[in-house]
């Protein structure tokens, strides 16, 4: 008996399964209003608090139950108006000023205006002690704000801040209401303590397993160029956490879920085979890279982390693990971000220059094919990033492609807790995956400043186990990113900072990530913002 | 017997506070801690995270912390979860009575399965189908939970299209994983009972019952039985561990909402207040049902009654 | 699995088939781990480029995994460290757990108490929840993933152990060697602990079996071996994301697997004699 089940078992997995061909991409009928949307995520949401909601898992819940004052076209990336009508700022851009749009109301019924838009921000900007909120990284300089009438607000700077208006229309620049904002930082897990004017309402949640959003029947202030307006067409969202990869995608195809976040590679043929939607658009943040923390002794000099570059082949990394959805790095921006330049010639795979630069910098070949200089064996620490797309087998081929060199990379598989206090540590990580997604020069910024992501283990930031590593000049260049009013003036920092990180080698970037997403053929209207969390505003279900 | 049951009550609270303590010992000495794994990415400053710490009491000496605890948790306060930001006591309420239930239906499919399988086993058919039958429980503990969990999701969900996991009717949602949980834990249970009941149907009273014309039924029935099924009793208090252990797999497997998939995402937050009050619930449960099986025990079995203490 | 707390009658093994198939598959996973070399000439570690998830055949019989590495060396190289792991988790439960419960039952009294209520305490805690502190504790790592195992198994070791003293010390022999003027440490050596021997060894072939199972659920769990050593719960565990695509990648080592445990229970039956 239980010989014949293992051979239904394979007959089964074996066949090609069950193949229902569908009307592939029908001409778009009109929207029908209702249903409810079943969207399977990867991961549980974590933190909802918006400047702190920059995981995909946290911002695809906020994108639908926040709104922001401006909205970034994801096409053009223009900015246009959403809860603000329209905004004015000065020359050297450190004042701005908005007005809003009349009539918002939070989903509790108070008024989105602009004493709560001011108070918002000031939250954002400035951080709240008392209540343990952090900075908002996309905010720079911000000084205070001033309520010129219940709709117009004016948001003062310290500093030139040009930043700021694509700021206020990100994910971590979700307006909330009041009371969300009178609610401490560690309980802003709970979904239902986040009241935000945005189409769809926290209706229940059940913590790490399922959230259920319904739509806002009020609701009539969507993005004012959006091709969709009104309340949302779905009825509801169920997110449900599914963590096994498996699942996710077995689920989509027997027709069980409508959207999936984080499909695969290797699984995307067989999606589009079965006449599913694929949707893989670009974060357009800093590449998912390797990054060097130059406090460890060990790659400290320049010509050990140029030639680790160097022996680095992101091509075969992108052609064994990836598809055509995952672009090899030309720089350590996406090439769709703002400000990118191609620096494809610096980045070559070259094993050869690598050799060299090895036994010029005096690190010669020793026992069991590892290089060594004074004593002292070239072998580095990483801990896999597991939400990071197959990022296990990348750091693996990394390391096969090193050994080859003459360097040994350790890849850690290690819990959480370890992780996080290793990942602070640079004697124990010298080496560590790293990827960041805004559509904002300032998210360089964001991710190499000690003050923020800090990727590099800068002196100063919350790593308190740097010895003595800082680089003022790329910190100058990173200020100047966040200061600089004049786009132009502003747009030859962000290249500068690119040629500087490359020259240095502090990172070998590998390729440029994209989020991926499958739906089922009866999902319409699905869009993205700039960097690549779904919103579901103009989404609706096709009749079977 | 009242001394004895005093005896018996004394050694389960006993075993419960050392249960307590250790646990507490073991969680305090793990690296790394729960406020760092969910604030340091988001940017909070070195004060911030301070203060965070101070709120959560995590701040204080060892011994204050362990007294502290152990009080709370003795007036019903089991703290505060970092990781989900809601007291553990709200996650407890949303996640306990689905673990009850997936573990009191798995028990008793499991029990059911075994008995099927040991009475085919013992008086089932021709030889070689109880031959065949009897390799069946050992096949059952050698196939990994997680690994037979996600097959059954691809067979019966996925390619036959039977059962839904994403959204099952209400009576649909449990099949799978109560199946998964039961395979392991039927097999060490139809063991038993096979054994049991060979030994009885060789024993001389039922050999006597025969030769007096008693059907097969009725000598399965009154002595067979009652004397089987007591060893199966006492496995419930064995196996109880087991059902823990097989729901965190299952649930996350099948991305259900229980007891074992907070203690997953507990372990690796390393959110100690949940998994505190995760030992000492687990404890007290396995504490009270090996309490009851051996307080139990004597009751049904008459002639054990007199004397009897479990190793 | 707890079919080891079972009473188990002591008695040699009689062959039969089962039984001799039960060893050649474990003498062949053994044979692999010794020299795996002679099973196949294919890296376990080192992927082919461009050669990721191809299907079964000649060249690749279990095919290859996501980095191109030929899954059939992957299985063959893994025999040696996951048995490895399941020898040091038995060896940790039977070393630690059979010298609690034997001085438990040699020493009885408050000795006995107390160690008896340490074992209560450890069979308290959810094993799983047990095993995964101590790898948080110790570190990730396929030799401390195992002692997080076989700490788990001590309890019933320890259990089995003393029951078996117990049994023995209470016997005719034994109270005559004591009558003899026989020291305690010396009829100890002599006569208790090899009469409760046959029971614990086999306890120790069915933990054997449980502990390949342990350890690969700590691998679904991610907190078994770190890669890219190929450790048969990891091959499972990274075989299964690959289920719509590729479902012999978890399946082959699954099936190993389950030969393995199967085995080792067969084995552990024979020994304790306890044929159902």
């Amino acid at each position: 008996m239980p010989l014949r089940r293992r051979e239904t078992l394979a007959a089964v997995l074996a066949s090609p399964a069950i193949l229902r061909t569908l009307p592939a991409e029908a001409q778009p009928a009109t929207p029908v209003r209702g249903g409810t949307l079943i969207y399977l995520e990867q991961q549980t949401y974590t933190q909802l608090y918006p400047p702190a909601g920059g995981f995909y898992p946290n911002g695809g819940v906020l994108n639908q139950i926040t709104d922001k004052l401006t909205y970034q076209n994801p096409r053009t990336l223009e900015i246009e108006p959403w809860i603000a009508e329209s905004w004015t700022t000065n020359a050297d851009r450190t004042e701005y000023v908005f007005k809003l749009r009349p009539g918002v109301t939070f989903s509790d019924g108070t008024k989105c205006d602009a004493e709560a838009v001011a108070k918002n921000f000031d939250n954002f900007g400035l951080g709240n002690r008392d209540l343990r909120y952090p900075v908002s990284e996309v905010i720079s300089n911000y000084q205070r704000s001033e309520v010129v009438d219940p709709l117009t607000v004016r948001f003062v700077f310290s500093r030139p801040a040009p930043g700021f208006l694509q700021g206020t229309s990100v994910i971590g620049s979700g307006l909330v209401s009041l009371k969300t904002l009178s609610t401490p930082f560690d309980q802003l897990g709970d979904a239902t303590k986040i009241i935000g004017s945005g189409p769809y309402v926290v209706q229940r949640q059940t913590l790490g397993r399922e959230l259920v959003l319904t739509a806002r029947t009020d609701y009539a202030w969507g993005p004012k160029l959006h091709p969709h307006q009104g309340r949302a067409l779905l009825d509801g969202i169920r997110f449900v956490v599914t963590g096994e990869d498996s699942v996710r995608i077995g689920a989509l195809l027997a027709g069980q879920a409508h959207v999936i976040r984080q499909i695969q590679a290797y699984d995307e043929k067989q999606v589009k085979d079965r006449g599913f939607q694929l949707f893989a658009p670009s974060t357009r943040g800093v590449n998912n890279s390797v990054v060097f923390r130059p406090d460890n002794p060990l790659v400290a000099e320049l010509a050990v982390r140029r030639a680790l570059l160097h022996a680095t082949n992101a091509q075969e990394i992108v052609d064994t693990l990836f598809s055509a959805n995952y672009p090899k790095a030309t720089s350590i921006i996406a090439s769709t971000a703002q400000g990118y330049i191609n620096l494809a010639e610096k980045l070559t795979f070259d094993p050869a220059l690598s050799a060299k630069l090895f036994d010029d910098a005096g690190w010669t070949m020793g026992p069991g094919g590892v290089r060594q200089k004074d004593g002292k064996q070239l072998v580095l620490t990483a801990y896999e990033s597991p939400p990071q797309p197959r990022n296990k087998d990348t750091l693996q081929l990394v390391a096969q492609q090193w050994a080859k060199v003459g360097v040994r990379l350790n890849v850690l598989a290690g819990d959480l807790g370890s992780r996080t206090l290793d990942s602070l540590d640079p004697a124990r990580t010298p080496v560590a995956p790293a990827m960041v997604g805004r559509a904002d020069p300032d998210v360089i910024r964001s991710q190499y400043h000690p003050l923020t992501r800090n990727v590099l283990l800068q002196a100063g930031g919350v790593a308190t186990k740097v010895q003595n590593f800082a680089d003022a000049r790329l910190n100058a260049l990173l200020d100047g990113i966040a200061s600089e009013p004049d786009g132009e003036k502003r747009m030859a920092l962000v290249a500068d900072v690119q040629r500087y990180v490359i020259d240095q080698a502090y990172t070998i970037p590998i390729f440029e990530e994209p989020q991926v997403f499958a739906a089922s053929p009866r999902l319409r209207g699905m869009g993205f913002e700039a960097v690549g969390r779904p919103s579901f505003y103009g989404a609706w279900l096709a009749a079977r | 017997m009242g001394r004895y049951l005093a005896q018996r009550v004394g050694q389960a609270l006993l075993v419960l506070a050392a249960t307590f303590t250790l646990a507490f010992l073991l969680l305090q000495a793990l690296p790394g801690d729960a406020v760092l794994i969910k604030f340091l990415e988001l940017g909070l400053t070195p004060e911030q995270l301070a203060d965070i710490r101070i709120a959560y009491g995590a701040d204080a000496p060892l011994w204050q912390q362990y007294l502290h605890a152990m009080g709370a948790f003795l007036t019903g306060n089991f703290g505060y979860s970092i990781r989900a930001g809601v007291p553990v006591t709200q996650l407890l309420a949303e996640n306990l009575p689905s673990t009850l239930l997936l573990s009191a239906l798995a028990f008793a499919a499991a029990s059911l399965l075994a008995l099927v399988l040991a009475l085919l086993a013992t008086l089932g058919g021709q030889g070689w189908v109880r031959a065949l039958v009897r390799s069946v429980p050992s096949l059952f503990i050698a196939i990994p939970v997680f690994w037979l969990g996600i097959m059954l999701i691809q067979v019966f969900s996925f390619q036959l299209g039977w059962i839904s996991i994403i959204s099952p009717e209400p009576w649909e949602e449990l099949i799978l994983p109560v199946a998964t949980i039961a395979v392991p834990i039927s097999a060490p249970l139809a063991q038993v009972l096979i054994r049991n009941i060979d030994a009885v149907l060789a024993e001389p009273f039922v050999t006597v019952a025969r030769a007096k014309g008693a059907s097969h039924a009725w000598v399965l029935r009154w002595h067979v039985a009652r004397n089987a099924l007591l060893p199966v009793l006492t496995m419930a208090g064995v196996l109880f561990g087991e059902l823990l252990g097989g729901a965190v797999v299952t649930e996350a497997v099948f991305g259900l909402n229980g007891l074992g998939g907070l203690t997953q995402q507990a372990v690796a937050n390393q959110d100690v207040a949940v998994l505190q009050a995760i030992v000492v619930i687990s404890a007290a449960a396995f504490v009270a049902i090996n309490l009851l099986v051996d307080l139990l025990y004597p009751v049904l079995d008459p002639r054990l009654a007199r004397g009897r203490r479990t190793a | 699995m707890s079919g080891a707390a079972l009473p188990l009658r002591a008695g040699w093994p009689r062959l039969q088939p089962g039984l001799l198939l039960a060893c050649a598959v474990l003498a062949l996973v053994l044979a692999w781990a010794i020299a795996p070399g002679l099973f196949t000439a294919r890296n376990p570690v080192q992927g082919i480029p461009g050669a990721q998830l191809l299907p079964p055949s000649w060249a690749h019989p279990l095919g290859t995994d996501g980095l191109g590495r030929d899954q059939f060396a992957r299985v063959v190289y893994g025999a040696r460290e996951s048995l490895a792991g399941a020898f040091v988790a038995v060896a940790v439960g039977l070393v630690l757990g059979t010298g609690l419960g034997v001085l438990a039952g040699a020493r009885s009294g408050w000795v006995d108490a107390v160690v008896m209520r340490l074992v209560d305490t450890l069979l308290a805690i959810p094993g799983l929840l047990l095993s995964l502190s101590i790898i948080i504790l110790l570190g990730f790592g396929s030799i401390k993933a195992a002692v997080a195992v076989g700490i788990v198994a001590v309890a019933q070791f320890a259990r089995l152990s003393r029951a078996e003293v117990l049994r023995v010390r209470a016997s005719d022999y034994v109270e005559a060697a004591y009558g003899s003027g026989g020291r305690f440490g010396a009829v100890l050596w002599r006569h208790v602990l090899p009469n409760s021997l046959t029971s614990v060894l086999a306890l120790a072939a069915l933990q054997f079996g449980s502990a390949i199972l342990a350890l690969s659920t700590l691998g679904f769990l991610g907190y078994g071996a770190p890669p890219p050593t190929p450790e048969w719960g990891l091959l499972i565990a990274e075989g299964r994301d690959f289920l719509a695509r590729a479902w012999w990648l978890t399946t082959a080592p699954g099936l190993v697997v389950v030969l393995v445990v199967l085995s080792a229970e067969r084995i552990s039956r024979a020994i304790g004699g306890a044929r159902t």
